[in-house]
């Protein structure tokens, strides 16, 4: 019957110690409407000891209040709070979650009796008009619930060490807090983080200016925020900040976060000021390095399309770098890459740029990667983005038991990939067709284009006006026009050059055992089919008409393996069927056959 | 003897053999164990069966790997050579057997689609 309260608690949770599932007693509950925003409960609550009346009760509580289950003289474990100072030296405690152990009706009244808490030099706020509503507004909302563990573990350790002196001393230091509990209405605070990821210098320019920008990741052990520093915050920290070391930072302007821009998993983002400071810190290692959470190769069919992820997993196979041309011609690397997991299933990550560019998959090594996109492109595969990070052989226990696992069994599995699983008839890599059932399926007369995979032979290839000048900016392929004087005008980037660069755009006629038809190759594909270069060919063609005609001779009558995009397109109220090759690849002819073999026994069973 | 190259050689595995004696066959293998003799050797075929295979001289040459014999067919369900050819693999890309044999069940599964096996076994 007798309830006991945790006696002391009140004065511990004022200083920020850790006090494990206090047990109080609320003496009085009052509603605070602050006008804007949800309404607010103020509570006083009693440990036996004192009484202490700035507590505050978060807004997913309210409910509790406002069914009376929180009535004054209840009797509450608190199982999760946080203790905020406020500018001017005054504490709040923020309940994050309790349990009301014994209701208001089963209690007399009182239990003992407490004194109001007096703090050693500031006078703890006995009234309720002196507590500002801003600070209360919503000050609970940072938090995440499996952060408040760790958070309360971060706080008091630091609060073991300095005493609440520290928070009051304007221009010091102000006390380091798990970066779970920061929110915009604080501004005195100092986190200790890890930087995870550093993005590049970008720069913008519209109509309002210009600037530069830079972004990065910083995780400690309660969570992680994003942080942006814009034009002189670039300056002034973006040399000093490196990937994987640690920092304390302070006076940082927090906002909500971004969702668009960001996988991490925090309401609120940082922004750098002209007060910001950032200090490198030396004593680190128990510092987090990054937090991932890695979801299962094989679970990422039940993800969401567009998901950010993070995966880790063996790289089982590299593709080679390609360059790629984007809808707004720009020229980008890619690489493809075969990850596995111990779930036995593969998927294919696609690498971008510089990623693209230097990674080095070679002794089959361990690849984490945070926040890559989850596409639906051929089944399932993931993307890169510019915020993901990418760590190879991370020193981590996931790495080391995959590693263990691969060099034991794992590199004897075949492994399913999740890519190009396709399902349902059309869409897809690899939606096999003869360049028949392309004609008879009319394939390319909907709204949208279709893409096809057929194994054919080039038959004839218009070797006349198979290059063009292009414009030899890096990505900008547009035509020039030839001035007549030495000089080559690229219209779209207004400009005359002194030179151009040879592109191709080869026109073919592929057949296989049922049909024929006329196909686009642009650069990429054309290459691979000439087997050259095209400013190699471009200058054989000025230099050496006979090894030009050589090149296509030796290319004719070759097999590839063809990725088409097929469109009805309309000139002049003339619909034709368009034919582009997306991509020319030499046939793998186990594959081939495989296929082959498969589409026979198929065929005898029905 | 001369025979082998004139007539059409049907592509069998191990299991096939009895059926083919006295005829002209092409056998793939993995070379297994040779005779210090050099004069006969075991191939695996993809089902993993073996095939003896006897020469009339003796081996000029180490032999490994896949082996391509054409030969005649004896009563005892051995392989009289004729000729045989090693493959070597080209750019990494090795013979899959396995592959070989499924297509060479095709071939015998649907008989009426590849004529040759039609001539040879009419």
């Amino acid at each position: 019957m007798a309830v006991e309260l945790s006696e002391g608690a009140i004065e511990a949770l004022i200083k920020g110690n850790e006090v494990t599932n206090p047990v109080l007693q609320l003496i009085n509950i009052r509603k605070l409407d602050s006008g804007n925003g949800p309404v607010r409960f103020r509570l006083m609550m009693s440990d036996g000891l004192h009484t202490m009346s700035s507590f505050m009760l978060a807004t997913p509580l309210n409910s509790l209040a406002e069914q009376n289950l929180v009535a004054p003289n209840c009797v509450c474990l608190l199982k999760k709070s946080v203790t905020n100072v406020l500018k001017d030296g005054r504490t709040v405690v923020i309940i994050l979650d309790l349990e009301v152990i014994k209701p208001a009706d089963q209690m007399a009244g009182k239990i003992g009796d407490p004194t109001p808490y007096v703090e050693g030099q500031s006078k703890a706020p006995q009234s309720v008009p002196a507590l500002p509503p801003a600070p209360s507004a919503s000050s609970a909302r940072p938090l995440q619930p499996k952060n408040g563990g760790g958070m309360n573990r971060g706080s008091s350790r630091d609060f073991g060490k300095k005493p609440l002196t520290a928070p009051s001393t304007p221009g010091g230091t102000s006390k380091v807090v798990p970066i779970a509990s920061l929110n915009p209405y604080q501004s005195k605070w100092t986190i200790r983080a890890r930087v995870t990821n550093k993005s590049s210098i970008r720069t913008w320019s519209n109509s309002r200016g210009d600037g530069k920008l830079f972004s990065m990741e910083i995780v400690d052990e309660s969570g992680e925020i994003r942080v942006t520093g814009f034009n002189q915050e670039v300056d002034k920290f973006y040399s000093l900040i490196e990937q994987g070391k640690v920092y304390y930072i302070s006076k940082g302007t927090l906002k909500i976060a971004n969702k668009q821009f960001t996988s991490l998993k925090n309401d609120y983002e940082m922004t750098l000021n002209g007060d910001s400071s950032i200090i490198p810190c030396d004593d680190a290692h128990d510092v987090p390095m990054v937090q991932c959470d890695f979801v299962s190769i094989a679970d990422l069919d039940a993800r969401d399309k567009d998901a950010i992820v993070d995966v880790i997993g063996v790289c089982k196979s590299v593709e080679d770098v390609t360059r790629i041309t984007t809808k707004n011609s720009r020229e980008v690397s890619k690489r493809n890459i075969q990850l596995m997991d111990m779930s036995g299933k593969l998927i294919q990550v696609t690498m971008w740029g510089n990623e693209a560019e230097t990674f080095d998959g070679t002794g089959q090594p361990i690849l984490a990667i945070k926040g890559a996109k989850l596409s639906d492109f051929g089944g399932r595969s993931l993307s890169t983005l510019y915020s993901s990070t990418l760590m190879i052989n991370p020193d981590i226990p996931e790495a080391y038991k995959l590693r263990g696992w691969y060099d034991k069994e794992g590199h004897a599995l075949d492994g399913q990939s999740m890519t190009e699983m396709r399902g349902g008839g059309g869409g897809g890599p690899t939606n096999w067709k003869t360049l028949a059932d392309v004609k008879n399926e009319h394939l390319g007369h909907g709204d949208k284009a279709d893409y096809f995979t057929c194994i054919a032979t080039i038959v004839y290839m218009r070797k006349e006006n198979s290059l063009y000048q292009a414009c030899p900016s890096k990505d900008c392929n547009k035509k020039v026009v030839d001035q007549q004087n030495g000089l080559y005008r690229c219209e779209k980037c207004d400009k005359e050059f002194p030179d151009f660069k040879y592109r191709l755009m080869l026109s073919a006629n592929i057949a296989d055992f049922a049909d024929n038809q006329w196909v686009m190759c642009f650069q990429d594909s054309a290459e691979a089919i000439l087997g050259q270069k095209s400013d190699y060919i471009g200058q054989l063609k000025d230099s050496n008409e006979a090894a030009f005609d050589e090149v296509f001779q030796h290319a004719n009558f070759s097999t590839f393996v063809f990725r088409n995009r097929v469109k009805l397109e309309t000139y002049n109220d003339e619909s034709r069927i368009k034919v582009t090759v997306m991509e020319a690849k030499p046939v793998d002819h186990k594959e081939y056959s495989k296929r082959l073999i498969m589409n026979i026994r198929k065929h005898a069973a029905n | 003897m001369t025979g082998v190259f004139e007539a059409p050689k049907t592509r069998i595995n191990a299991s096939m053999l009895s059926q083919y004696v006295s005829r002209p066959v092409c056998f793939i293998g993995r070379v297994g164990k040779v005779h210090p003799s050099g004069k006969s050797f075991t191939l695996t075929d993809g089902e993993g069966k073996n095939a003896s295979v006897e020469l009339n001289d003796p081996l000029e040459e180490e032999l490994s790997g896949i082996v391509e014999v054409i030969g005649m067919v004896s009563n005892k369900g051995t392989i009289m050579a004729a000729v045989y050819n090693m493959f070597r693999e080209e750019k990494g890309i090795s013979f899959d057997l396995e592959l070989y044999n499924e297509a060479l069940k095709v071939l015998h599964d649907f008989p009426q689609y590849y004529p040759f096996e039609v001539s040879s076994s009419g």
